[in-house]
């Protein structure tokens, strides 16, 4: 497990998603990477039920990557917690379902090909959210390094090589404070929360 | 509810198969028509049942149609008569009875002829005398069965005590303390299977209890030994006898048959010590129990090695697996069981008993391990790792239990699925033993073959079934202060690991030569490090050493290396040059040369300092205990006024 950094990548306006996806594997196989199967995020939110009080919204995420385990989020007000549990976690959350109410429609996922270029792991996801595409997400992974603030300039640079340079590559808000800690497999979902939530709120493709 | 789901009950629309020939085909019945199928169903109806008071008022008249029915009824559905025979016919009687019946209702309308009087129901007599009288009768026989067995008992006690019998119930209950036993109807019988202990094998281990008969005890008493126990274990008789596993390494042999038949030699004592008959049940349950365990062993290793792929195939021929070690050499297990049924004379390979010789070569040490390593999966399959929640499947490892939470990654929980077999583990340990016994054979010969300088190997006592270590110290006798040369090997299980004294890791193969020239290597440049160190402390001046020349002929294993030593006031030197093919020479130099003589080129008298050409000194001719003692002395030689 190395540093994972996240990026979204803009769609023109006159392309379509597979369009992309398909000229940056080609890019990426240029360089000399090798496919290595799919990947799959998902994301599912729960509401809790307005008589407990304030309504608080806790994410369930799935990383192939880590298939054993079920990430779940909770946002209450300032601050998250996460809990990392193991399968069974998605069954408990069935039990709770008078108190967290899923909502179906917020279901969001990124999924795509995998691809290892010697040290560094790139997977090229297409976010869609109920079969509604909504935009591209690139993620590179960094395996050798857990420390971001080392490998940050790295993969900025392997970044902007892959992506051209109409991109513009800023280390992730979630990483910005935490660049000289270790970094861990949650981080990754916390990034990928993030952008998740932002697409939720674009109705439509998300560009910017 | 959102989940449930919908599911559709119907039946197969098979036919019922009539025959299956011999090529496994099929032949299905034509379906039943319509007709047919009501036909069918009609002849189920059983129309004598319907009513009984009908049929209790016209018994008479039924009977003779009774057995006609019961005659129509043999053939069956499938007779050549009309379908709705049988049918027609139970309705021909009914009516028959129907008509009598109306008939005998009309003729006792009229009166005249018949009159029904309403039955007197029989008076119950109701003497409470009797009744007593009766009670009486039944509880004094009861009274009596008890009295009978009291007396039995009474008297089989007296007689047990008077002939100092073993008792029966006694022996039970010891053998309860240490076996599951249980009644079943009328009999005893017990469980000496492992599937408490969490053993998973299919056979099971149940034995029966029963009393000894009383004049065999009695014939036992009489004859000398030990007491003989007054109940008798059964044991089926496939666990019967004694059996063990029998582990064996030997040279791979050209033809596979010749290995299996001499290795089928193996000694198994035909019974126990002890005639049969006579055997305490506690002996021989155990003897039974360890015939189970081997079984299940022996099935286990086979359907392993049947599953497993290696390069080399295990092999699995009747009573014995086979597999490749190290290259040459082979592990054979073999499941040896008699069970005392057929006489040992009656070998259908003619198979001489070997003697006390080929019995040496079964490996007590690997057959331990095997029955170490089932009990190890017994045990596991019972104890799951603590804590593991209510909710959470059992059986996983604690590393699995934890990979969710501690969000393992797919190459982590790859690992962890990865499981050994118990014959990869016990061809690690037989691959093991190999090794160690190869790489203590070449230290004990080189320790033999060089005695200058020592070489002294210390196994580490405490090491695993499949690694071990050895530190070898290279140093020559009385100089053992002035330098020793130490390096570790790590025995593994197919490869050597040497750390060196300066550090550098060499992963040496299965082939021991390489030990054997590292070794060499090894010593070679003890003797150099020790004599510049001799220097030192003789005050001796080093100008130049190197432990790879380039120089002379190509070496076979190493390079040859040379140092060059000035006396402490410079007229001598001594060169050393050091092949590990040719051994050690030395060469000494001295200036003023001896040797100087002014000729036309060279004509001043202070070219004689420069030292002149080397002269090899013959070492074998020299005194000293070893080399190191005869450079000393040379040394001390040397550095003295002459």
């Amino acid at each position: 497990m190395g540093v994972t950094v996240l990026q979204q990548y803009p769609v023109p306006e006159n392309k379509t998603g597979t369009h992309v996806i398909e000229l940056l594997t080609k890019r990426i196989l240029a360089l000399g990477a090798t496919q290595q199967g799919q990947f799959l995020v998902d994301c599912e939110s729960y509401l809790s039920h307005p008589q407990m009080g304030t309504t608080k919204t806790v994410h369930i995420l799935h990383n192939s990557e880590q298939p054993a385990s079920v990430f779940s989020i909770l946002e209450s007000g300032t601050k998250n917690i996460h809990v990392i549990a193991d399968g069974l976690f998605d069954l408990l959350m069935m039990k709770l379902s008078h108190q967290y109410t899923s909502k179906k429609q917020t279901k969001i996922e990124s999924k795509g090909p995998r691809f290892e270029l010697g040290d560094f792991c790139v997977k090229l996801g297409s976010v869609t959210m109920n079969q509604n595409f909504k935009g591209i997400l690139i993620e590179i992974e960094y395996r050798p390094c857990v420390m971001a603030n080392a490998v940050w300039s790295l993969l900025r640079e392997f970044l902007q090589g892959l992506l051209g340079p109409a991109v513009p590559v800023q280390p992730p808000q979630h990483l910005l404070s935490k660049m000289n800690e270790i970094y861990t497999p949650i981080d990754t979902i916390y990034q990928y929360l993030e952008h998740f939530s932002a697409y939720r709120k674009v109705t439509g493709m998300r560009n910017s | 509810m959102a989940n449930s789901v919908n599911i559709s009950i119907e039946a197969p629309i098979e036919n019922q198969i009539q025959e299956i020939t011999y090529d496994g085909q099929e032949i299905y019945q034509a379906p039943l028509s319509m007709s047919e199928n009501l036909a069918r169903l009609a002849q189920k109806i059983d129309f004598s049942k319907t009513d009984d008071e009908f049929c209790n008022i016209k018994k008479e008249g039924e009977c003779s149609s009774d057995t006609k029915s019961e005659d129509e009824k043999e053939p069956g559905y499938q007779s050549s008569l009309w379908p709705w025979d049988s049918v027609r016919n139970k309705l021909r009687n009914a009516l028959t009875e129907v008509c009598v019946l109306a008939d005998v209702l009309s003729i006792a309308k009229e009166k005249r002829y018949m009159v029904l009087d309403p039955v007197q129901p029989e008076q119950q007599e109701n003497r409470p005398m009797v009744q007593v009288y009766g009670r009486k009768k039944a509880l004094g026989a009861a009274a009596a069965v008890l009295l009978a067995g009291v007396e039995r008992l009474r008297a089989s006690e007296t007689m047990r005590m008077t002939r100092n019998m073993p008792d029966f119930h006694i022996d039970l209950l010891r053998l309860r303390q240490n076996w599951r036993l249980k009644k079943v109807s009328n009999t005893i019988v017990g469980d000496l299977s492992y599937r408490t202990a969490g053993s998973k094998f299919s056979q099971t281990g149940v034995f029966e209890v029963t009393k000894a008969p009383e004049e065999q005890i009695a014939q036992a008493m009489n004859a000398a030994g030990p007491v003989p126990s007054a109940l008798r274990v059964t044991v089926p008789p496939e666990l019967q006898g004694v059996a063990f596993i029998s582990v064996l390494c030997q040279k791979e042999q050209e033809d596979v048959v010749t290995a299996t038949l001499s290795s089928a030699a193996l000694n198994c004592p035909s019974s126990l010590p002890g005639e049969g008959a006579e055997l305490h049940w506690q002996q021989k349950l155990e003897a039974a129990q360890n015939v189970l365990f081997c079984k299940e062993l022996f099935a286990r290793l086979a359907a392993e090695a049947v599953q497993l792929d290696a390069s080399i195939p295990h092999m699995v021929v009747g009573n014995q697996i086979m597999a490749t070690v190290l290259p040459g050499i082979q592990l054979l297990i073999g499941l040896c069981h008699n069970n005392g049924q057929n006489t040992n004379n009656a070998n259908p390979e003619g198979v001489k008993p070997e003697g006390p010789s080929g019995k040496s070569d079964h490996d007590h040490v690997l057959e331990h391990s095997l029955h170490q390593l089932l009990r190890a999966v017994h045990h596991s399959n019972t104890h799951h790792p603590f804590p593991h929640p209510a909710t959470g499947p059992l059986g996983p490892s604690k590393r699995r239990c934890l990979a969710g939470p501690m969000a393992a990654d797919r190459y982590e929980l790859l690992d962890m699925s990865k499981e050994q077999s118990l014959l990869e583990q016990i061809i690690q340990q037989a691959q093991h033993f190999f090794m160690r016994r190869r790489s203590e054979y070449v230290l004990d010969t080189i320790a033999k073959e060089v005695k200058d300088p020592l070489i002294v190997s210390h196994w580490n006592a405490l090491n695993s079934p499949t690694q071990s270590c050895v530190k070898i110290n290279i140093m020559a006798y009385g100089y053992d202060a002035v330098c020793r040369t130490s390096l570790v090997v790590h025995v593994g299980e197919k490869t050597l690991k040497c750390i060196c004294r300066d550090g550098k890791v060499r992963h040496l193969s299965y082939e021991l030569q390489e030990l054997r020239d590292l070794i060499y290597c090894q010593i070679y440049q003890h003797q150099m490090t020790a004599v510049q160190a001799v220097g030192r402390c003789m005050g001796w001046q080093l100008l130049a050493s190197s432990s790879h020349l380039g120089s002379g002929p190509v070496e076979p294993l190493g390079n040859a290396s040379s140092c060059l030593l000035a006396s402490p006031n410079g007229d001598r030197m001594i060169a050393i040059r050091c092949e590990p093919s040719v051994g050690i020479q030395v060469f000494i130099a001295q200036s003023p040369r001896k040797d100087f003589f002014a000729s036309e080129l060279v004509q001043d008298k202070k070219w004689e300092h420069l030292g002149g050409a080397f002269k090899e000194i013959k070492l074998e001719k020299m005194e000293g205990k070893n080399f190191l003692n005869k450079m000393e002395l040379l040394m001390a030689c040397l550095s003295s006024p002459s």
